[in-house]
């Protein structure tokens, strides 16, 4: 179902105006709320919060009051005092409307608003997280700092960047919207020059595309309309966890692009060079790469060069780098078909790279800001490439990941099987309480995990939910838990996710949760170090969850009863888990333990053997010198020497 | 139970709940196991769960002066899940108003995190302490094993010399 709301596309003024806005993939209501009004020059983003849809009616409140506020006295107040007090106005009139209803209460949003003076003055203002960005001359630059507690923190050189990224907290608003009565507004002026595109956004797109990516499909040099459902799709495709929202503001144009210059005059440079290209390749040996051993060199120098010259020239000419990407995919995909190795594709693309750069630079003596800008748009082209072979060796991992997933699994399952066959459900308990017994019965192998209980301090019979649990309640837990994934950063939080899952099993699970507990415990623990730096990213991770689960269950649409019994369940799931891993931490130091008593032992036996000898040595020697001369005394009866 | 409008409320209202969590009369006028927990617990509410820092180190505290006194660290770990059970079915009864229960469940699990960490950290900082004894043992075997092969070859000698002087002894 799409729920895709779309701004209206004004005409107005020498400014080229666009907003969208997506519920996502995740969310089932959209609390964004956005305004593109060019009648009044009033451009505004705001992201609701709160449960019980009090999320939208916050957005929405606020968009009403500053669109009145904006068009009742645009001609009386000067810009900026106009879009401060419209922002406070909103916040009063969010605030009271909460207080009006019980189950409104303490509903906020944040605001980020644009207010047109004319052709090339504008005024933003923001409260919260929702940001402004302005491109200029290719790069891209945030106006505004989030108003979060972590934000602040580095503000006041607290935390460091790359600690504030990690942080558990970096998503609680410092301020907002209707939380309290006031707050406060920051607001910049700024002069548009030509070209200028500035972008207002809810954090469902910085949250889910990178800077980078943003910053290529902002200067893609296509119409506003096309860049704001652009980056839209861009959010979707990194996750889509949060609602969406993109306003585009663009002045008024510079005589050409330089995607535009790249479009038309580059790729013609690059197209008339492709004999040098084709050259340089086969001077650097294309031919003889693994990958085309056995076809004749200019066959394969047209295979191949041929085929990466046609791509780079399409890319160029319509800005995409779709067809690099294919012909890396193509290369490369076949090649590891027949197993391949990746020492030759990597050879392959570095001749490939090196030719291309030899026909730019050759581009720049003609012509240098030609030259310059294909080198950046070739250049670009060649990170395409090689994303595409990332993205082949990622699904190669992946797969190999699958594999192990599902021996790992057989693997649990046979054991299981084992357990339940051994003396069924019911007598696990007792299998565990009597490991002596268990051990004589089922001997080797599958049974020894079952009858030994590794984390012997966790109670079995302890139930997380109780069997007869409502649909309601399994609703409410799994929501949390896909509000709490989608939250994650797209990288570098993998653990966290899999101890999310994990969580959702064992609390959706009822009573039987102890060996899905351990096993999952297991599948966290994998092989680590038994140091502090091999333990402690896990309950690092373990507290990450913890954080993400008690916020997220806050956004679930339902009752406050229910929402205390999913807390209370994925809680108890959580701490369920937590106890597992930490007694696999101890199984973990046992052996240790272990062999340092063992080592004592064989000391303490050596001690034992060195005295026995000693008494046997004293013995045999006070015999020999009995022996040699009785009359003789002690010292002078011969020695032995050590 | 009504709703609290500070955390000092909420606080003395989950302390009237230790001793049936704690079930202290089974255990007079000592410490019942778990009254770490259950004190870090309260320490978490009164400051609102912001202060991570300060509730690891009087965990880390408690923790070690058990562990000094021969506890092990199943037992620690039993006595927390004891006291989180306990508390879950105790804040289910006792608070009617779930925004309490969030506020009460949300700082035990604080807490039975924390002390996982902390408990992990002393097994592991454990282990590296065993580690290091285990070289040292090594080591001391080395020494023994070359003194007691030393030992043997004087052993053999002389049991060779003190044969042949038997011998000499028994000719003659």
């Amino acid at each position: 179902m799409s729920t895709r709301q779309t701004g209206a596309v004004p005409t107005v003024t020498p400014l080229r105006i666009a907003g969208d806005t997506h519920v996502g993939k995740v969310r089932e209501n959209n609390e964004d709320s956005l305004v593109v009004d060019p009648a009044i020059g009033l451009l505004a983003v705001f992201d609701g919060m709160g449960g019980a849809n009090a999320g939208d009616i916050a957005s929405q409140t606020a968009r009403d009051f500053v669109r009145t506020f904006v068009t009742a006295r645009r001609g009386t107040l000067a810009p900026k005092p106009l879009l401060e007090g419209a922002i406070l106005g909103a916040c009063a009139a969010v605030y009271e409307a909460g207080m009006r209803q019980k189950e409104l209460h303490g509903m906020g949003t944040t605001a980020v608003a644009c207010l047109v003076v004319d052709s090339k003055h504008v005024v933003i203002g923001h409260v919260g997280d929702s940001r402004a960005y302005l491109l200029r001359g290719g790069r891209l630059q945030a106006l505004t700092k989030d108003h979060t507690i972590v934000e602040e923190l580095v503000q006041r050189g607290l935390l460091n960047a790359e600690e504030a990224e990690r942080h558990p907290y970096k998503n609680i608003l410092s301020r907002n919207l209707g939380s309290r009565p006031d707050t406060r507004v920051d607001l910049l002026e700024l002069t548009l020059e030509a070209g200028d595109r500035l972008l207002l956004c809810s954090d469902g797109l910085y949250g889910y595309a990178s800077a980078e990516a943003i910053q290529y499909i902002l200067g893609s040099g296509d119409a506003p309309e096309h860049v704001a459902r652009d980056l839209i799709e861009l959010a979707l495709r990194g996750g889509g966890g949060d609602n969406v929202t993109t306003i585009i503001v663009e002045a008024a144009a510079p005589a050409r692009t330089s995607t535009q210059v790249v479009r038309t005059s580059g790729a013609t440079a690059w197209w008339q060079m492709r004999g040098r290209f084709m050259q340089a390749a086969k001077e650097r040996g294309l031919a003889g790469n693994p990958i085309v051993r056995g076809l004749p060199p200019d066959e394969a120098l047209e295979l191949v060069g041929s085929s990466l010259c046609q791509a780079v020239f399409h890319d160029l000419e319509k800005s995409t780098g779709v067809n690099v990407w294919t012909f890396a995919q193509n290369l490369a995909g076949g090649w590891f078909e027949q197993g391949g190795d990746w020492g030759s594709v990597r050879g392959m693309i570095d001749i490939l790279g090196m030719s291309a750069r030899t026909v730019v630079e050759e581009i720049r003596v003609q012509d240098a800001s030609l030259g310059f800008l294909l080198d950046v748009a070739v250049s670009r082209a060649l990170v395409v490439a090689e994303l595409a072979l990332g993205g082949l060796l990622a699904e190669r991992l992946r797969k190999m990941d699958t594999d192990l997933i599902e021996i790992s699994t057989a693997l649990h399952e046979t054991l299981d099987g084992g357990m339940t066959a051994g003396s069924g459900a019911a007598g696990r308990r007792g299998e565990i309480d009597a490991p002596a017994a268990s051990d004589s019965q089922d001997g080797e192998g599958g049974g020894q995990f079952v009858d030994r209980a590794t984390i012997p301090f966790m109670r079995l019979e302890r139930a997380v939910t109780s069997s007869d649990v409502s649909v309601d309640l399994l609703d409410a837990i799994k929501k949390t838990i896909t509000i709490a994934s989608a939250r994650l950063p797209p990288r570098g939080s993998d653990l966290v996710k899999q101890i999310l899952g994990s969580v959702e099993s064992i609390a959706t699970e009822g009573s039987g949760n102890f060996a899905t507990a351990v096993l999952a415990a297991r599948e966290l623990y994998g092989t680590r170090s038994v140091d502090e730096s091999g333990v402690m990213p896990l309950f690092d991770a373990l507290e990450q969850a913890r954080v993400l689960v008690a916020s997220s269950v806050q956004q679930i649409q339902t009752t406050d009863a229910n929402r205390a019994r999913c807390l209370r369940a994925v809680s108890s799931a959580h701490q369920r888990l937590v106890g597992a891993t930490t007694g696999l931490v101890l199984e973990a130091v046992a052996p240790i333990s272990e062999k340092l008593r063992e080592a004592q032992a064989v000391t303490s036996e050596l001690r034992s053997q060195v005295a026995t000898a000693e008494r046997r040595r004293a013995d045999l020697e006070r015999r020999f010198a009995t022996t040699i001369d009785p009359s003789a005394p002690w010292g002078s009866r011969g020695s032995t020497e050590w | 139970m009504a709703d609290y409008s500070t955390e000092g409320e909420l606080t003395e209202s989950v302390r009237v709940l230790r001793d049936e969590v704690l079930d202290t009369v089974e255990h007079g006028d000592r410490d019942p196991p778990g009254a770490e927990v259950f004190d870090a617990l309260l320490r978490a509410l009164s400051i609102g769960g912001e202060s991570v820092p300060g509730l690891d180190l009087a965990l880390h505290d408690a923790v070690s002066r058990r562990l000094a006194w021969g506890d092990t660290e199943e037992a620690l770990l039993a006595d927390a899940e004891l006291v989180f059970d306990r508390l879950m079915i105790a804040v289910e009864r006792a608070f009617r108003d779930p925004t309490d229960q969030m506020v009460v469940v949300e700082a035990a699990t604080l807490v039975a995190v924390t002390v996982a960490r902390v408990v992990s950290l002393a097994a592991v900082a454990r282990a590296s302490r065993d580690r290091a004894a285990r070289l040292r043992e090594e080591l001391a075997q080395r020494q023994l094993h070359d003194v007691l092969g030393k030992q043997k070859q004087v052993i053999s000698r002389l049991e060779t010399d003190t044969d042949f002087s038997d011998l000499s002894d028994d000719q003659g």
